[in-house]
Formats: structure tokens, sequence, C-alpha cells
């Protein structure tokens, strides 16, 4: 991910900051020009990047001024990292506690998201996942657009041994979402999972389709799934999938491969919705749990970023 | 954009030193467009040196100067350096093997698809269908992702929506599925599908892969085995247009492997790599369409269609002149 990634360009922009006799606006310059770089390398959103940039700045000249002369050189450096990793942990961490399905009742969950950005994948990821956790989980796929969606979860569903519910007629999807949520909670399932045609903004009809399935089956959550290697187009997108389907928690797809999923991290930043699972393969079990905050004591706890925390 | 040029007025011979801030302010500007920074940077500094030391005079003069030279560079980026014509390019193989005597018969030409997971091979080649046929040409595609759930039917839907589509009472079927269901070995189905269309009378082949990673190696191998047993007349990447700095390395690395493991491979395809460019959800990103600079820069292959939606007829031509105006607008 970008930021575990940024760990190691961390160290050696603030390596610079070590090695400058002072630390003074020109080192600062300096070492902002690579973390922003590097920000821009992994997608983060060009804008973003750029208020990062001031802040940081405006806040370490703050901090450095007001300490004027009093502490030692070592003093003023770790103000400055610390006010670099406020920042980036504040990228990744809207600091909003995501919905926890709870057993004993009936917990709908319904993907939404862009075309192909992994979905149905993930619904099976997720069934699979919640099963295992003691949740009798299921999915209904209320995708009646895409050729071979429903097989497509009839195989993976199939294949993970989750019940699932579709249709090869119907041709409405609020009707089927609403029909499979119904059956499923009369079957007191935990863990229904709604998964969705893939869609985008500039479609208003598409987007309107989707705000009618959240209606008919009053999801506990609604998670965006987004891929991973998204670039500047993601906070567009995510920010009107938010507008309309009000989305709680963020799946990122797609983060075996070589993407560091900046574009995700703005979608985060532009819709204050925390990150709560990683796709990391094609098979079922490649999914990992993320959560900002480990996520970020783990980060802290790298010997590439040591640094941070000593003292 | 303007805005970039209100730094720069007067008469003068730009230096280097007038240049930076501008060239700073291109490369943001073509980042926010989506870009990839690396080659956001190279075209930068691309443009400035074609502009320094030149003569200019007053602000107008300078904002259409740098204007231009930044269009004619992406001009430049974007326009074909061979042929995209594909049926002028299946016509000819066809005609050719039709003049030859040779009692081999006619072999069909070849597509392969290839791409990361889920970016849109599969619709994007049922449109390719839809257009041969529509150009008259019979079509078999060959189901070869045995991998993905759903793959194979999702295919079949489409081969049954374009027959209906396509057919003609007592015609011979324009479009028809090879397929040998999951788990099997791709470049072999590949290969039966050729021979099953030649003997079929089959124009072209389209051949639909399973998406992959581009840093799986044994995927990647598998690929290019598919390409060193079949050597396909093209083998077309598919990216999407909402892809960001990815777009370098897939494609650097797709046609890496595909050169590098058909070499080792062997046989009629070794050492084949990417022949086009297939840039997919181009309704998806507005103006944002850097990613499409990104991938001729890389490649300099030329993008064969953009696919902008999700029905059949949803298939374009690049227009070089639309993109440029795209990137350079505010
Ligand atoms: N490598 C990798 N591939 C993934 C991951 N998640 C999904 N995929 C692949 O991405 C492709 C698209 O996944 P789908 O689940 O069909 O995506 P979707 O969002 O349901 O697509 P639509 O319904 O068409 O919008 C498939 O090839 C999946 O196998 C992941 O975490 N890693
Ligand atoms: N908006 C839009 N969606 C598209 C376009 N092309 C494909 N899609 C959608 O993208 C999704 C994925 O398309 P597929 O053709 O299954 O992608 P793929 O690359 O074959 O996926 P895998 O085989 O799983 O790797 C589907 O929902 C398509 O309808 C396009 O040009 N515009
Ligand atoms: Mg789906
Ligand atoms: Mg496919």
């Amino acid at each position: 991910m970008v930021l575990a990634d940024l760990g190691r360009k961390l160290n050696a922009a603030l390596a610079q900051l070590n090695a400058a006799p002072i630390v003074d606006e020109k080192v600062l310059d300096a070492m902002l020009k690579e973390i922003c770089a590097a920000l821009l390398e992994s997608d983060v959103n060009v804008k973003l990047v750029a208020s990062l940039r001031q802040k940081v700045k405006a806040k370490a000249k703050a901090a450095l001024e007001s300490d004027a002369n009093k502490s030692k050189e070592a003093n003023r450096r770790q103000i400055v990292q610390k006010v670099v990793f406020d920042e980036l942990v504040d990228l990744v961490d809207p600091g909003v506690e995501p919905y926890k399905p709870k057993k004993g009742q009936s917990n709908v969950i319904m993907a939404v998201g862009l075309q192909g950005n992994g979905k149905t994948t993930t619904c099976t990821k997720l069934a699979v996942y919640y099963q295992k956790r003691g949740f009798k989980s299921c999915i209904v796929c209320a995708d009646t657009f895409r050729a071979g969606a429903f097989d497509q979860t009839r195989q993976s569903a199939t294949k993970a041994k989750i019940a699932y519910f579709g249709s090869y007629t119907e041709t409405d999807p609020v009707s089927i979402a609403a029909q499979g949520v119904a059956k499923f909670k009369k079957e007191r399932f935990d863990v229904i999972i709604v998964d969705t045609s893939g869609r985008h903004k500039q479609e208003s009809e598409l987007f309107e389709e989707m705000v009618q399935i959240g209606e008919a089956v009053q999801p506990n959550m609604t998670i965006l799934v987004l891929d991973a290697s998204i670039g500047q187009a993601a906070e567009a997108q995510s920010r009107a999938f938010k507008e309309s389907a009000d989305f709680g928690a963020i799946i990122v797809t797609k983060m075996d491969g070589h993407a560091k999923g900046g574009g995700a991290i703005s979608a985060v930043a532009a819709t204050k919705t925390p990150i709560i699972f990683l796709g990391v393969g094609e098979h079922l079990a490649d999914l990992d749990r993320f959560a900002p905050q480990p996520f970020i004591s783990k980060l802290l706890g790298m010997g590439d970023v040591q640094g941070l925390m000593e003292h | 954009f303007s805005s970039i040029f209100a730094r720069l007025t007067g008469s003068k011979i730009l230096s280097e030193q007038d240049l930076k801030p501008v060239l700073s302010a291109m490369k943001d500007h073509l980042m926010k467009k989506n870009v990839a920074k690396d080659i956001a940077d190279r075209v930068c500094e691309g443009v400035g040196e074609t502009l320094k030391g030149k003569k200019i005079s007053g602000f107008r003069g300078i904002k259409k100067e740098v204007q231009d030279a930044l269009a004619t560079t992406l001009t430049r980026i974007l326009t074909p350096k061979t042929s995209t014509d594909l049926l002028l390019s299946i016509r000819h193989k066809l005609d050719s093997a039709a003049a030859s005597t040779s009692s081999a018969g006619r072999v069909p030409y070849s597509i392969t698809f290839v791409g990361v997971n889920g970016v849109g091979k599969s619709t994007n080649l049922s449109k390719v269908c839809f257009w041969l046929v529509q150009n008259g040409l019979r079509v078999l595609i060959a189901a070869c992702d045995t991998f993905r759930s759903g793959a194979v039917e999702q295919l079949r839907v489409h081969v049954r929506n374009l027959s209906m589509l396509s057919s003609k009472d007592g015609a011979a079927t324009m479009v028809e599925l090879y397929e040998r269901g999951y788990g099997k070995d791709a470049a072999g189905i590949a290969r039966d599908a050729i021979t099953y269309a030649k003997d079929n009378g089959y124009d072209v082949v389209l051949i639909d892969t399973a998406g992959r990673m581009q840093d799986n190696e044994p995927l990647m191998r598998a690929l290019a085995k598919l390409v060193s047993t079949n050597n396909p007349d093209k083998i077309v990447f598919v990216g999407e247009a909402l892809v960001g700095n990815e777009a370098v390395d897939q494609l650097t690395k797709f046609d890496r492997s595909l050169k590098d493991f058909s070499t080792v491979a062997g046989g009629p395809g070794k050492g084949r790599g990417i022949d086009g460019m297939l840039v997919t959800k181009w309704d998806t990103v507005d103006d944002k369409v850097g990613a499409a600079l990104s991938m001729t820069y890389v490649t300099g292959q030329p993008i064969l269609f953009v696919g902008c939606g999700q029905t059949y007829t949803d298939l374009r031509q690049l227009k070089v002149d639309n993109v440029v105006k795209a990137l350079l607008s505010d």
C-alpha cells in the first residue's frame, strides 16, 4: 500500500533532514518534494498532495518558529517528522468506526462500485470471511446487466459453499434484490450480501437504479469496492457514489499487484470513509482485514520508519 | 491552464529559469488529467527543450508558444506510427491466403486480448466481434479464460446476442463460441480453436484470456505460452482509462514478459510483444484522459480502439485531436 511503500521513501527523505546541519526552510522544501513525488507516483490525488504539502509546511514552520533556538537540532527534526507523519496518518484514517455485523440478527451488506473493480469476487470473499467466523452468510446477485453475472456468482458461491440467490430471467435488479433479501431474512441468515452491477457517475440512470436497490434492501452497510490501480478519477467517482449510496466502508481490491492504492486513499480522504478490507488475489481467501490504526502502528513499527518513534 | 502563463510577460528569450515554473505547472496539470507522473515529467522536459532559447514577445505570444509546443508534443506521442486499420490487415491476410495455391488452406486472422483483471477484455472483445461481423466477417470466439467464475458463460451470452443481431435466414453462422470449459490449458484451447476456425471457414478468431497481474510470473508465463504456440496476428493489450500510474508498469511488464517468456518457450510466436492497445471505460473519466497518453508513450504502439460504454456499438477509433484538446483544457 502507498503508505507502506512510502515508509522507505519517507525514511530517505527524513534522512535528508538528519544529514542537514540545520533544519531550515530549504531542507524542509527538499524533503517535502520527495514525499510529494512518492505520493504522486502512488496515484494520490494531485490536489490532495498539494494541500498536504502546504499544510505540512505551514505547521512545521509554525512549530519551528515558536521553538526558535530553544531546542537542539535533534528536537527540531522530530518536530518536523511528527508534523509529516500526522498528516500522512490523516490521509488514511478518517476516524470513523465502520459498521460491525452482529450475530443473531440480519446484517444486510450491499456492494457498489465502478465496472470490473471486483465487487462480485469480493462478495464471495466476504461471505466466506463471515461464514468462517460463525455468521450464517449468503449472497444475492442483483446484477441483471452483465453477461454471465449470475453464473459467476453461482459458480463462485458454490465453490465456497455459500448460499446464493439470483435469476436468469428476471431483469429488474430492484425486484431480485428485494426478493433475495426477504427470503434470506426469513431463513434467518446473519450476513446477507447484495452484489450489484458496475456503474459510473456519468450515467445517472445507473445511479438511480443503485439508489432504488438501496431503498429496497435497506442495507446496514454499503461498501464501495475500489480497484487499487485507479488514478485521478478516484476522487470524483467516489464522491458521487458517496452522495448517492452513502457507503460506510471501502474495500480496495487487487492489492496483490504492483499498485499502491493511492487513488483509494484519495477516496478515503474525499469521503471520510474507512477502508475495512484489502483484496489481495483472485482466490476466495485472498482478503485481508484492514483497520487504519493497527496499520499505522505497524507502519510505525517498521524498521524503515523506526526513526519516527524513537525518543 | 491559463494561470500558468500569468507569470510570463514581456518580450524575451526564454531561459531555463523562465521555463521552470511554467513546466512545473504544466506537469501538475498533466497529472491532474491522469497522466502518469513519470510520463508527465518526461513530456514536460521535452517541451522545455523545444522552448529553451526561443525568442518570444508579449504575453499572448508566450502563452501561445507554450501551448503550441505542448500540443505538438502530445499530438506526436498519440499519433499512431503503424497502421490502425485492422480490417485492411485482416483482408490482406485472407486475400493473400486465397491467392496462394498452397494446399494448407486458409488460416484465419487471430487476435488475442490481454490485460490485468477486470479492465474489459471480454466485453470489448465482443464489441470488436460485433464490428467485424458488421463488416461481413465470420468470427470464432475462443474462450481461453478457463479460470474466472462465469467467464465462459459471459462469452456464451455475448455470442448468443451477437448471433441474434447478425442472423440472416439461411445464411451461414456469423459468430460461434469455441469453449472447453474450465481448468484447461488456455494455449491448447486457442490452438484447437484456430484449427476449428480454419476447418470451418471462419475469417477471424478472437481469443479471450484471463485477467492477470503483470507481476504474477506463472500467469505471465502461461500467457506467453499461448502467444508463442499460436503466434496470433495481433496481440491487443486492454487497459482502462481509469488506471493511473500503473499504466506504465502494466504495459512495460506485459510487453517485456511476453517477449522474454515467449522467447524461452520457443515456437512460431517467440519474441512477440504488444502490438496495440484498446483503452476501455473512456466514458467514466470525463476529460481525465491521461492514461491514453501514458500508454502510447510507454509502448510507442497505437491505440486501436477506445471502449466508451457497455453496449456493442460503444467502440470508437481514437481521435487524437480530441484527446489533445481534453488534455489541454482547464
Ligand atoms: N488479482 C486480483 N484480482 C481480483 C481481485 N479482486 C477481484 N479480482 C479480479 O478482477 C476481475 C473483476 O472482478 P469482478 O468481481 O468480476 O468485478 P465486478 O466489480 O463484479 O465487475 P462488474 O460486475 O462487471 O462491475 C476478475 O478477474 C477477478 O478475478 C484481487 O484482489 N486481486
Ligand atoms: N463504462 C464502461 N464499462 C465497460 C467498458 N468496457 C467494459 N466495461 C465493463 O467492465 C466490466 C468488466 O468487463 P469484462 O469484459 O468482464 O472485463 P475483463 O477484462 O474480461 O475481466 P476479467 O476477465 O475478469 O479479467 C463489465 O461490467 C463491463 O460491462 C467501457 O468501455 N465502459
Ligand atoms: Mg460483478
Ligand atoms: Mg474476461
